[in-house]
């Protein structure tokens, strides 16, 4: 005889969650690494139907991107700011800090740097790294005020950090349209920085944005992991209560990370200002703030892992370039799979956070 | 002449992580009248009824409902028998109106649109109120209504989901008297008139005298009797309450007590209804001096003000020869070596999602001894965690970089108290230390808040475990409704304790 009692149809069928305590570090990573992939498919498909041929995805995202010399330099050219960006979000959000204004922070840096250069300040040989300190001095000052409103009185940092963003952004508008505007033609920027304001190259066309990107990631990784501040933060991140009970200097500690946090966007600022486009532009920020957030939440906050996700943003908008060239695909494109993989991989968290059971016989 | 049984508990255990909560507890609550459930805190009364609820399933004995066996599978089952419980801590929306909240609990909807079903709701709360003798606005946004109307919108909600047994988790204790009056009116009348049986989870023995129908006493997890509180004196049922078994004598300092180590002088916090209302006390190096209390007399706001977290008081605690504790920083209070082991670990001493170690060296990080700010000693703090993990005996532990939170309570608390004792304390202020821990570690902590006692540390011990305090104190100050009431010199009369412990709630 056939038993019906255990079969259901399927729609039928019952399930349960469970809050699971911990899952293993490769099962997490495959969870993600399926998320990815979804995410992927889901990019391809959807830049299939806008125009790309199928055949074509992977010769542009891989082969011509990773395999070709010149594009894997203008790959890594591509990452140093992303990287910048990319320890700036790990750290403020380490210190449970949402710095939403990282693009704002990356203008501040900017126009520091920029006034440095207009205004002819220092001597030729100390003039870039005037320009450095100036950018991350800048930067820093404009993530300060939104982290002491934090302190003080609970100003919710979302909030304050995303509006001064375009406070930020009005003003380089002001200033690229208005007295800072390059007077040899009418185009919204600032004149060209001369060749010792630039980053140079240093070694087989690598420049030096690279390298300091390097730099900053093995600081943010002292910094986090080696030294007082790190056992600190990670008592902050982890709980603030407890972090106040066992003495942990709270305040002084989210102050800190989060002015090193504005700092470090500010650096990400000039490294596309004086690395990328030599002048100050009326939209060289554009995307970028949000792919720090994108690339800290990716990596988990690890500023090792931090490196590797930008140096992977950097291919996706590399080869998103190409595509806006050859297929004349909006750039936004490139904003649209980000976000993307985003949600996927977000998703991915509720799988590690919960197991999923099937109720026998239906009932509760 | 006495009414036919509603619910009856047959011989109940539980044990929650190796503590036995329950141990073979038995209660009987007849239709039509007022049971109170009487004990001191951690008697097992909340166990208890949780196991009623649904809400705990126990490991050994039987649940009867009109002396029929029943199994419940979780609330909703209980609900189903009539059941129906109001917790202490209110399970409401807070953003939803007080007919949302209550149409959420309903288990069989009527038909009709969700407006419709609203407005039927809203209907059935005002007329259910009325019933009761009070009215509620059945659109009122919860979060704007006063403690005493949420909780009257707690017992609506389990009243309309068809509860008949209704059982009230110490609902006095956040009510004013004359609210407190008011609601216990109410459910007598709900049990005499409507013939429906409440029960009364309480520690107070006015509510007992004045509107229980019959009183179970529970201590330590047991049903020690069942009487009719007019049978009885206030001073019979506090003996029952406390028990009347010879504690065995608290060990003696070695020493005599020293010179005042801290002194406490007219603490109180500030607030509509200050939790502290003048705390006057001295603490002596070489002793330890227990409070004892009901919990909520303003136990743990003593403890928080003391332990510097923030907690606005005015008055003095003077740490003597350095000021006032409050002005301390946290790292001059480790220098000076003061520990402090609070009764909620994961909330206020371990960070749960950071390792063993990371959580060992933040005890003496502030110092230098791991390192200068710009570097960790990883080497000396692993080392370190090593040696006072071995000589606490903290178990459980499979490496030193696993999570804190996989510790037991026991070991987590171990840990705490390592951590703390790393360095001889001058000053330990320690509340509730042994709560959720099973006789062993307890036997454990006891033992190592001795010996720092008798090395000539000054020990503080806020403690709702009378036992506790009788075990370990060498004098004992008995708090209630933020004041210390009376003093204690050991050895002291756990009647008189127990006595001025309730006297003054």
């Amino acid at each position: 005889m056939f038993d019906t009692t255990n079969f259901q149809p399927l729609l039928a069928r019952r399930y349960t969650l469970e809050v699971r305590q911990q899952m293993a570090w490769y099962w997490q990573a495959l969870v993600i690494a399926l998320a990815l992939l979804v995410g992927m498919l889901i990019s391809a498909a959807i830049l299939v139907s806008a125009g790309v041929p199928a055949g074509e995805l992977l010769n542009e995202f891989v082969i011509l991107t990773l395999f070709d010399s010149q594009s894997l330099r203008a790959v890594l050219f591509q990452a140093a700011p992303l990287i910048m960006v990319g320890l700036a979000g790990c750290l403020a959000f380490r210190a449970r800090f949402w710095n939403l204004g990282l693009e704002g922070q990356m203008i501040w840096g900017a126009i520091g740097a920029t006034a440095i250069s207009l205004f002819e300040i220092g001597p030729p040989s100390l003039r870039l790294p005037l320009m450095m300190v100036c950018a991350m001095a800048c930067g820093l000052l404009w993530a300060l005020a939104p982290v002491l409103l934090k302190l003080h009185l609970k100003v919710n940092e979302i909030i304050s950090t995303l509006m001064l963003n375009y406070i930020a952004i009005n003003f380089l508008l002001h200033l690229v349209y208005g007295s800072w505007k390059d007077p040899r033609d009418s185009f919204p920027y600032s004149p060209q920085y001369k060749v010792f304001e630039r980053l140079p190259e240093l070694f087989d066309g690598v420049s030096l944005a690279v390298v300091l990107a390097l730099v900053v990631a093995l600081f943010v990784l002292w910094f986090t992991g080696i030294s007082r501040a790190g056992l600190y933060l990670r008592f902050v991140d982890s709980s603030p209560g407890v972090a106040r009970a066992v003495g942990v200097p709270v305040k002084r500690v989210i102050l800190g990370t989060v002015l090193l946090s504005g700092a470090l966007a500010g650096l990400a600022g000039l490294m596309i200002t004086a690395g990328q486009e030599g002048r100050l532009t009326h939209s060289f920020y554009a995307g970028y703030g949000f792919s720090g957030i994108l690339i800290a939440f990716l990596a988990r906050n690890q500023p090792i892992a931090a490196t590797v996700v930008a140096v992977l943003v950097a291919t996706l908008f590399v080869a998103g370039r190409s595509l806006q060239v050859f297929y004349q695909i909006p750039f936004s494109m490139v904003q649209l799979i980000q976000a993307i993989l985003v949600i996927c991989v977000a998703s991915s968290e509720f799988f590690i956070r919960h197991r999923i059971r099937r109720i026998q016989g239906g009932q509760v | 002449m006495s009414n036919p049984n509603a619910i009856r508990l047959d011989s109940v255990s539980k044990s929650f992580d190796g503590f036995k909560a329950l141990s073979e507890a038995s209660f009987t609550a007849r239709w039509g009248e007022v049971h109170a459930l009487l004990g001191e805190n951690g008697a097992g009364k909340s166990s208890l009824m949780n196991i009623a609820a649904g809400l705990y399933a126990p490991e050994t004995g039987s649940l009867f409902i009109d002396d029929n066996p029943v199994h419940l599978k979780g609330p909703l089952d209980a609900a189903a028998q009539g059941i129906g419980m109001v917790h202490q801590h209110f399970k409401l929306v807070k953003p939803f109106t007080v007919a949302e909240n209550i149409l959420l609990g309903l288990r069989h909807l009527q038909a009709g649109t969700y407006r419709q079903r609203l407005a039927q709701t809203a209907e059935q709360i005002t007329a259910m109120a009325a019933s009761l003798g009070f009215s509620i606005e059945p659109h009122a946004r919860v979060d704007q209504l006063s403690v005493a109307e949420q909780q009257r919108v707690e017992i609506l909600k389990v009243l309309l989901a068809g509860a008949r047994i209704l059982i009230l988790d110490e609902p006095t204790a956040v009510l004013t008297d004359a609210e407190a009056e008011n609601l216990l009116t109410t459910v007598q009348n709900f049990a005499h008139q409507e013939g429906a049986a409440v029960i009364l989870v309480t520690h107070k023995m006015n509510d007992v005298m004045r509107y229980a129908d019959q009183v179970t006493v529970m201590r330590t997890g047991s049903t020690v009797a069942s009487l009719k509180p007019q049978t009885v004196s206030v001073g019979e049922l506090v003996k029952l309450t406390v028990g009347d078994a010879p504690t065995p004598p608290q060990i003696p300092s070695s020493r005599d007590a020293g010179e005042v180590r801290l002194a406490v002088r007219d603490l109180s916090s500030s607030g509509a209804a200050p939790a502290l209302r003048g705390v006057n006390l001295e603490l002596r190096a070489g002793e330890i001096y227990g409070i004892a209390g009901v919990g909520g007399n303003g136990q743990s706001e003593l403890a928080g003000a003391l332990m510097g977290l923030p907690e606005p008081v005015s008055g003095e605690m003077e740490l003597v020869g350095e000021g006032d504790l409050n002005s301390l920083s946290a790292a001059r209070r480790r220098e000076l070596g003061i520990a402090c082991i609070p009764a909620d670990r994961y909330s206020s001493a371990l960070a749960a999602p950071l390792s063993i170690s990371d959580n060992f060296a933040m005890g003496d990080v502030h110092s230098g001894r791991y390192g200068p700010f710009w570097f960790l000693r990883r080497k000396r703090i692993e080392a370190d965690t090593a040696a006072a993990v071995a000589e606490f005996d903290v178990q459980g532990v499979r490496s030193l970089q696993q999570k804190a939170a996989l510790l037991s309570g026991g070991n987590a608390q171990k840990l705490v108290i390592a951590r703390e004792f790393a360095r001889t304390p001058q000053l330990v202020i320690v509340h509730s230390p042994s709560r959720g821990l099973d006789v062993r570690a307890t036997l454990a902590v006891h033992e190592r808040l001795r010996s720092a006692r008798d090395a000539g540390s000054a020990v503080l011990l806020i403690s709702e475990d009378l036992d506790e305090v009788m075990a370990l104190a060498d004098r004992i100050g008995v708090m209630s409704a933020g004041r210390i009431i009376g003093e204690f010199a050991q050895p002291a009369d756990r009647q008189a304790i127990g006595q001025a412990m309730v006297n003054h709630v």
